[in-house]
């Protein structure tokens, strides 16, 4: 019984590691760019696929297999520069539009990235085949947990802790929350909106690609992903709060181990449950848990 | 100046119908087939715009609503005795109003962004539900449509195409054209000012004795049932309605449409849909990718020309393009 | 008796941004409120016309409480308002702006299917304000072409075209040049007497106006009422004078004779 339930429990906090990463994406983009990016399912999905090649041609040249978390991880991680020609070429257009024109501009991206991953990768599921138990299991309470997922987990905390740092020690973090409390204020100050945004979106890229890589042993690289992901994504943000990273990770784990129990009790309820959490934070406390108050 | 100005536009109006009237006579079955859901789409359609162009409000979820029709007359030809496509519209509309009434209640509340992710949350919130409850729902594979009887005369007996390209073809623009004409005589009536009010200037309508928050309901209720009725009609062409109806992309691609035809326009949101289903027939019959070229065209719109093809046709500003 | 505050006290978060304020305005009053920026003008206005919940205190419009009962609801009992920063319905035009108003009025606006352009009560109504306002030869234009000075005519013309029993102007002339400052105060002193209103409350800053229109001035300081009376009283009261009025350019027709003037 114990063993199930750490089971569950602990699938929940590795999905929600994964989640973290992919939110904290949004957040920082929708916080200081005040933009919801719908494509962030497809950075998920592109770092996916990039992870599973990666690692298919580290394999080819016959590495210690140990060591396949290197090139997943900086596979996932560089692949996110393309957040970068994304933002200077597409999404700087938008950025005096309607809220609405932002949005469909990031479905457009949708779109295009869903195939423009078909041409490179094809419709098929691709994986790491084997390299999901390297690390071999380890024993908590009785039940078998797989040690990647702990690898995860522990990572994304690292990640979680660095991100707190970059925003509150580090003089870019300091220019990212005066242009999310008061854009207009913080360029009166002399701050260059062109390189914050150009940074911050590529940031926020780099989050969802190697959320997308490190999911991969765990799970396959398939067509759907992207788009299926950014319902969860938006759902993290919802219930922690737009803008907010507290909200992210308290988001992810709301929605990684409900999931994940839902899940375990009764299969149909799955996402369903997860929604109807989404529709009782936007009518009862639409900030969600940490939002700012204004809505 | 004005006279010549919608005389110009009911000989243009007048000569559409014909050619679409005509094209069964024509055209190759093909594309006379691939009419069907463009009609279904432009009845959703002309309620999407209700809430967009008219209103303000960006519904994200609105495929929500060709899922209740759709399903609800497969429902009522697969588990009933009810085949007539009379009766599966009725019944559609009445569902879509009723969800669209309880949705609406809770979503009018809340603007722009907040009321697309509501809105998006409840399309997915009845995607799961038709496709995991697959007992009721038939699951992933969806529900078969059986045939509907058209005006009490059942059809069964015609060869399939002939049914589609024929009866059903008719009905299915007499619905649209029975649509436009409400939709054209709401949008114009003193309904259709206030919602342009609560477009404009939320705040200022409000002031004027506008219950902003009321008559977005109705504007939502509305659209629901034109959703639901164009759902109904997407049903029995395929003879077969799948949750992806109801997906949230699906949504994406409505407001899609929308844009590309121009939400300023009342003819927009149809010229929206009809280029919508016949470029993406072109392109995915030469290149495999259509969502790339999608998605390029929906970028360029929104940077290039936002009141869509037919704010590039009059070449005048959406403002102006409401008028007349 | 129109309108009447009592002891009305707002608070926004620990800030207190009205104290106790209590006033009352009669059939045909123009009743102007003065003070310096953040006496609580603004806040006052939203608490009268039913945008803002008073913490404490009580709101009667036609013996009614109306507190926080919401603009539209008051519109159609009769309220109107103009608003400081003007607002327009920007891709609407001068006409159809009016029209909304006057389908307001006469309830009309559930009415689905009906035709608005045949609606001849709608037509003539919007077109008479029109007229009364100046702005019939421009009624077609969208109200995002017109120049400050019409837009601010167009939101006082809408509040109007309510034909309200009372009208609160937030700062009526500001954004104006002085030459147009009159012309906009005896077009609205004009139209009120066509339309039947039967008071008018104004919020403003330029004191000739104030002086020339006032049947009563109310000056407001730190969200208490400092002082409650006629133009003259006020112009003498020299708490009033110190806090809230400059020095004034034009001589007030009045021909009580001028003492000293604080400055």
């Amino acid at each position: 019984m114990t063993e199930h339930l750490v089971n569950v429990v602990m699938s929940g906090v590795f999905h929600a590691a994964i989640l973290f990463l992919v939110a904290a994406g949004l957040q920082v983009v929708f916080g200081v760019q005040k933009i919801f990016n719908l494509a962030c399912g497809s950075f998920y999905a592109l770092g996916a696929y990039t992870g599973v090649s990666a690692v298919g041609w580290y394999a080819s040249t016959g590495g210690p297999p140990g060591l396949f978390l290197l090139p997943l991880a900086l596979g996932g991680l560089l692949v996110g520069i393309v957040g970068l020609p994304v933002e200077r070429g597409l999404l700087r257009f938008v950025y005096d539009r309607d809220e609405t024109f932002q949005l469909l501009m990031t479905f457009a991206l949708v779109l295009m990235m869903e195939d423009l991953i078909r041409m490179t990768w094809g419709t098929a599921p691709r994986s790491t085949a084997g390299y999901y138990l390297t690390y071999g299991q380890a024993r908590l309470l009785g039940a078998a947990v797989p040690v990647y997922n702990l690898v995860v987990i522990a990572a994304s905390l690292i990640i979680a802790a660095g991100l707190g740092w970059l925003l509150t020690r580090t003089a870019f973090g300091r220019i990212m929350r005066a242009t999310a409390d008061n854009r207009e204020m913080a360029e009166a100050l002399g701050v260059d909106m062109r390189r914050v945004y150009a940074k911050v979106f590529t940031l926020g890229t780099a989050l969802g690609t190697l959320g997308g890589a490190l999911v991969i042993p765990a799970t396959a690289a398939m067509s759907e992903m992207g788009i299926e992901l950014i319902v969860e994504a938006f759902a993290v943000v919802v219930i922690g709060g737009l803008g907010s990273m507290r909200g992210a990770v308290v988001g992810a784990l709301v929605v990684g181990v409900l999931r994940s129990v839902a899940i375990s009790v009764y299969p149909e309820l799955e996402m369903l449950l997860i929604y109807l959490i989404v529709i009782a934070v936007l009518i009862f406390r639409p900030r969600g848990l940490f939002g700012a108050a204004a809505v | 100046m004005r006279q010549s100005g919608s005389a110009t536009r009911g000989v243009v109006l007048a000569a559409v119908l014909l050619s679409i009237a005509l094209l069964p006579l024509l055209a190759p079955t093909y594309y006379v087939l691939l009419m069907l859901p463009f009609m279904a789409l432009a009845v959703v359609l002309l309620g999407v715009n209700l809430l967009f162009g008219y209103t303000g409000l960006v519904s994200f979820g609105h495929a929500l609503f060709i899922g209740v029709g759709a399903y609800a007359g497969a429902f009522l030809t697969v588990h009933t005795t009810v085949r007539s496509l009379e009766v599966m519209l009725l019944a559609a509309a009445a569902l879509g109003a009723a969800v669209a009434a309880l949705v609406g209640a809770l979503c009018v509340r809340y603007v722009k962004i907040y009321f697309g992710m509501l809105t998006l949350a409840f399309g997915m919130v009845f995607y799961t539900f038709l496709l995991k409850f697959y007992r009721l729902t038939g699951g992933d594979e969806g529900m078969r449509v059986l045939r509907p009887s058209l005006l009490g005369q059942s059809l069964d007996a015609m060869p399939k195409t002939d049914y589609l390209a024929g009866p059903y073809y008719y009905y299915s623009l007499a619905v649209l054209v029975i649509a436009a004409f409400v939709m054209w005589r709401v949008v114009r009536s003193p309904f259709g000012l206030c919602l342009r009010t609560i477009r404009d200037n939320p705040a200022k309508a409000e002031s004027l004795g506008v219950s902003v928050t009321r008559y977005r309901w109705y504007a939502f209720v509305i659209s629901g049932v034109f959703g639901a009725v164009g759902g109904a009609l997407l049903g029995p062409p395929t003879g077969n309605v799948d949750p992806t109806l109801a997906y949230w992309t699906s949504s994406g691609n409505l407001v899609f449409m929308v844009l590309l035809g121009g939400f300023a326009n009342f003819f927009g949101p149809v010229l929206g849909a009809f280029v919508f289903i016949f470029l993406q027939d072109r392109v995915m019959s030469t290149f495999p990718y259509w969502r790339l070229v999608f998605g390029a065209i929906l970028a360029f719109i929104v940077i290039f020309a936002p009141a869509g093809l037919m704010g590039l046709l009059s070449r005048r500003r959406p403002a102006e393009v409401f008028r007349a | 008796m129109i309108l009447e505050a009592r002891d009305v006290t707002k608070f926004y978060g620990g800030f207190r941004a009205l104290a106790g304020v209590s006033l009352s305005v009669k059939d045909g009053e123009f009743v102007s409120i003065i003070g310096p920026n953040g006496a609580g003008k603004s806040t006052l206005i939203n608490v009268l016309t039913g945008a803002l919940r008073p913490s404490a205190g009580t709101v009667r419009f036609k013996e009614r409480d109306i507190g926080g009962i919401g603009p539209a609801a008051l519109a159609r009992l009769g309220m109107a308002r103009s608003f400081q920063l003007v607002q327009i319905f920007p891709d609407l035009t001068v006409l159809e702006t009016l029209q909304a108003a006057v389908v307001s009025r006469l309830g009309r606006g559930t009415r689905l299917f009906a035709s608005l352009a045949g609606d001849r009560e709608v037509q003539a109504g919007a077109l008479e304000v029109a007229e009364l306002f100046g702005l019939a030869d421009k009624r077609h234009a969208p109200a995002r072409q017109l120049p400050q000075g019409d837009k601010k005519l167009l939101d006082v013309a809408s509040a109007f075209a309510l034909r309200p029993e009372i009208i609160l102007l937030d700062e009526p002339t500001s954004g104006v040049s002085t030459a147009d400052k009159t012309a906009i105060m005896e077009i609205l002193v004009a139209a009120s007497k066509r339309v039947g209103l039967r008071a008018i409350i104004q919020v403003e800053h330029d004191m000739d106006i104030v002086f020339g229109y006032s049947d009563r001035i109310i000056a407001l300081h730190q969200g208490k009422v400092l002082a409650d009376a006629t133009p003259a009283a006020i112009e003498a009261d020299q708490r009033v004078v110190d806090m809230v009025v400059g020095r004034r350019r034009a001589p007030h027709p009045d021909p009580l004779p001028r003492g000293e003037r604080a400055g």
